[in-house]
């Protein structure tokens, strides 16, 4: 495995239109009791300065700075996979939430995790899979009130 | 205007050889400018546009200004939203079916 990022994966952005608020989109990425029911598990708390992430056994799964803080339109935040500890010996990548409105009570969220440069392994276990499943229980979520599997 | 909700945007981009083509090339390296896909395939760069126009409006291809470029990202979502929508629940009963067949063997040779 190398140890540098193709450039192209360095940089991944996924989009969807999900039939929400903003303001329920924002809680739903920042709020414990929400990420919880679409992303794996995970109880996910963001402050002004400070994103966490616990798993279901209170183990730590991400822990990064906040750089940017705009509810309910933007957050920007460190990104370490902390749950893998392969992955977790990797350098630091980005994750950028946007949120903007589109018409008939939809919003779009785009999702931009970059600066992967240093973590190849972190780039391919998000890839694809990864963040689409996320995103697409995220939506279920939203608009049925129902986790995807369960 | 898009509304980014309907699958029918996503399934008329998927109809058309030259798109698909389109999205498999940026399935093996998105991030790429219209002049970088242009040089790969047979065509103006009018028709290349075209298509990319349909692609981004179904969200298959978003796009992102870096600098003077302007990248195209492939977006994969709205492929497994009707993956999850039209293809899991036909494929779902197959395997239910078999499931339940295992079930009924492994109790019938206990």
């Amino acid at each position: 495995m190398s140890t540098t990022t193709p450039t192209h994966l360095a940089t991944q952005v996924y989009q969807i239109f999900i039939k929400a608020t903003p303001e329920q989109l924002w809680d739903a990425i920042t709020k414990p009791e929400f990420t919880a029911r679409y992303f794996h598990g995970a109880r996910i708390t963001v402050t002004p300065d400070h994103y966490e992430s616990l798993g279901p056994d209170d183990a730590v799964w991400g822990d990064a700075g906040v750089e940017v803080f705009d509810p309910p339109r933007k957050l920007v935040h460190g990104w370490r996979s902390m749950y893998d500890p392969t992955l977790n010996e990797e350098s630091e990548s980005r994750v950028t939430w946007e949120i903007e409105p589109d018409e008939d009570g939809v919003c779009k969220l785009t999702v931009t995790h970059d600066r992967l440069e240093g973590a190849p392994r972190t780039a391919e276990a998000v890839r694809g899979e990864g963040w689409m499943g996320v995103l697409s229980a995220l939506k279920t979520l939203l608009e049925t009130g129902k986790p995807l599997n369960g | 205007m898009m509304s980014g909700m309907d699958d029918d945007e996503v399934f008329k981009a998927l109809a058309d050889p030259t798109r698909r083509h389109l999205l498999d090339r940026l399935f093996a390296r998105d991030r790429r400018t219209l002049t970088e896909l242009e040089s790969e395939l047979e065509m103006s760069r009018f028709g290349v546009m075209k298509h990319l126009r349909v692609l981004e409006r179904a969200g298959l291809v978003v796009t992102r200004r870096s600098g003077r470029e302007k990248l195209h990202y492939l977006n994969p979502v709205p492929i497994r939203l009707i993956h999850d929508r039209w293809i899991d629940k036909y494929t779902e009963r197959q395997v239910s079916a078999l499931a339940d067949l295992k079930a009924e063997l492994e109790e019938n040779a206990s």
